[in-house]
């Protein structure tokens, strides 16, 4: 099971506004950068293990785009989990929601995020589905396998790298690092697709699922479940402002007035160099 | 009776040696804890700790909760998610905050902890404070309530450019993980004391279903942003990998203690490793002097260093971002600029060796 995220496109100018924010409405959304590594590592699982490959997200219904966009990659079934009471979800809620939500499908070996989103940047939501399920969990994952019923990975750490092995059922969240998303293989997407054109069989493999299906507390979702909320927000503003400039003339009197400049303000440079 | 009102930092230690992250954090803490009229806790988790109990007393801290096993030789997830419930059931209350690293293992165990205990955290802080906040609470009526000395949790969100303040007023302890080089420590004093508490641990046997195998970390590798007083730094406006060699390090060699940073964007372009990388999935840095040769100054960039002392900008394109908040620009050709500039530091500033 592959936990992805529709996130505002921030590469796109569609939505963004002249001082930086983001107006989400108007953005183009995309997936989540992060949660390619994730799904590139279940297609190999796929490959590699006979394992199938289901996508989860949790947003309002156009999120499904990103379901559909993965089984271009090789997903087999995509579930959506929209509801208005998930408005707000802090990382807390939203990962009670999604482990709701994966308890609803059963049978998970494997869960594995991107390790944070770039819209949230938290990293969070990964072990928080991870403790809800009482798994042991592998975040900054770079790349695992599966051998005899075990998972084999080499994480991240600090100036390094670690090898670790944990059993199933796992919760991974996959590192930068690790293996980008294959291209998807444009011969073979129209024929993965067909089944969209066939109603019956599109709603075996594209769900879209609310809290009251799934079985799950509302109380503990959405804005009522969370137990942070964004007090205050600045935009961050220019800072300092008040740069010394150099143009227009020769780079050799620009460098030198800067040189001259630097020692003037006592910036302490000559300690720098000197050590 | 133990103090259970303190603010609480869990340190982080690796063979025995304690992170620098531990000591910003305790920095922060005491701070923090002054605000609100009480003390700092640390606790300690790992096998043959009791040596450096002392030096978090040392660094700031009033008391130490230490669980010390052999089984915590190496940090994994759930074995060291145990020893912080043992800490927290053997106080009893839980502390008003639970502060932790923004590192691989603070990011791993954090969220963790806080799920069990269905408390809030706010991740990668860059500023904490303690302040009041009232909750009006239209969508959530039942959490409405006016709030005094809680935690302010400060966060830059990248994607939309502002800087957030995260609270959660309803439930101890009050979570967050901070980043590593952006609090400040307090200096050390070898003649504070403490009281240094042992707790002890029962672990179930599916603590232990993930092993560690093999650990690799080599030092010589790693790129010490967090710590250097310079860095110079290279983005996409290098225009070839080739520039991190014939600018960047030519320019670093000026000085001694430096190190090589980089945008995003030269990341992904594969000119240089990830370690290298300063902003919102890099590193958060404030060295003495940053020097920024073709970095644009995206948003991204902009949160991970904008508090060095000086910054220096070397781009061609007037219409930067990053001349909004560097404290000096260059408009130019950076490969033009940087041999005059190598120049010109060791001419006018170098006074030992034999120069150039």
């Amino acid at each position: 099971m592959v936990f992805i995220k529709q996130v505002p496109d921030t590469k796109s100018k569609a939505g963004v506004n002249p001082d930086g924010t983001i107006d989400r409405a108007r953005a183009k959304r995309m997936l989540n950068p992060f949660d390619r590594f994730a799904l590139q590592k279940a297609i190999e699982l796929k490959k590699e293990n006979g394992a199938e490959v289901t996508c989860v997200t949790m947003g309002p219904p156009k999120a499904q785009e990103i379901l559909i966009d993965a089984f271009d990659y090789g997903a087999d079934y995509g579930i959506l989990l929209t509801d208005k009471r998930l408005a707000a979800s802090d990382t807390l809620a939203t990962a009670y929601a999604l482990s709701a939500l994966a308890k609803y499908v059963g049978g998970v070996d494997i869960m594995i995020t991107g390790l944070q989103t770039t819209d949230g940047d938290t990293a969070q939501v990964g072990p928080q589905i991870a403790e809800r399920h009482n798994v042991p969990q592998i975040t900054y994952c770079e790349s695992m396998k599966v051998d005899n019923g075990k998972v084999i990975a080499r994480r991240v750490v600090e100036g390094g790298h670690q090898k670790l092995e944990s059993t199933l059922p796992v919760l991974i969240t996959m590192a930068n690092s690790a293996a980008p998303l294959a291209p998807k293989r444009f011969a073979e997407v129209a024929a993965v697709k067909e089944f969209l054109h066939h109603p019956e069989e599109r709603e075996k493999r594209v769900k879209s699922v609310n809290l009251d299906d799934i079985g799950a507390d509302a109380s503990k979702a959405g804005l009522v479940g969370s137990p942070t909320v964004v007090g205050k927000t600045w935009k961050l503003g220019e800072l300092g402002g008040s740069c010394v400039m150099y143009q227009g003339r020769s780079a050799l009197d620009e460098v030198n007035e800067l040189a001259e400049q630097l020692q003037k303000d006592d910036r302490g440079i000559g300690e720098l160099i000197n050590g | 009776m133990a103090n259970t009102g303190n603010v609480t930092v869990v340190a982080e230690q690796l063979q025995g040696d304690l992170q620098a992250v531990t000591f910003e954090l305790i920095g922060a803490a005491r701070m923090l804890a002054k605000k609100l009229g009480v003390g700092v806790s640390a606790y300690l988790i790992g096998s043959n700790i009791e040596p450096i109990a002392e030096k978090l007393i040392h660094g700031g801290a009033d008391d130490v909760y230490m669980v010390n096993d052999t089984q915590l030789e190496e940090y994994t997830t759930l074995p060291y998610r145990r020893a912080i419930l043992a800490i927290l059931k053997h106080i009893g209350e839980p502390p008003p905050i639970i502060l932790m690293g923004a590192t691989t293992i603070g990011r791993d165990l954090a969220p963790r902890v806080a799920a069990y205990l269905e408390t809030g955290l706010t991740a990668d802080c860059t500023e904490l404070d303690i302040g009041d906040y009232q909750h009006k609470g239209k969508a959530d009526p039942l959490k409405v309530g006016t709030f005094n000395n809680i935690l302010y949790a400060i966060r830059p969100s990248f994607g939309e450019s502002l800087k957030a303040r995260i609270l959660g007023p309803w439930k101890k302890p009050q979570m967050a993980t901070a980043r590593i080089g952006v609090m400040e420590a307090v200096p050390t004093d070898s003649s504070r004391k403490g009281e240094i508490i042992k707790v002890p641990v029962s672990f179930e046997e599916h603590d232990f279903r993930t092993k560690v195998i093999e650990t690799v970390r080599d030092v010589s590798k790693a790129v010490n942003l967090t710590e250097a007083k310079v860095i110079v730094s290279g983005g996409f406006g290098l225009g070839v990998m080739e520039g991190f060699e014939t600018a960047v390090k030519e320019l670093a060699s000026v000085f001694p203690d430096s190190v090589i940073g980089s945008s995003r964007k030269a990341v992904d372009a594969g000119w240089i490793p990830q370690a290298h990388q300063v902003g919102q999935t890099g590193k958060t840095v404030r060295p003495n002097l940053y020097i920024a040769l073709g970095i644009s100054g995206a948003i991204q960039h902009r949160v991970g260093m904008s508090n060095s002392k000086t910054i220096i900008a070397v781009n061609k394109d007037p219409d930067a971002p990053i001349f909004g908040f560097a404290h000096y620009g260059i408009v130019g050709d950076l490969y033009e600029v940087v041999p005059l500039l190598k120049k010109a530091f060791l001419e006018k500033f170098k006074t030992k060796g034999a120069g150039v």
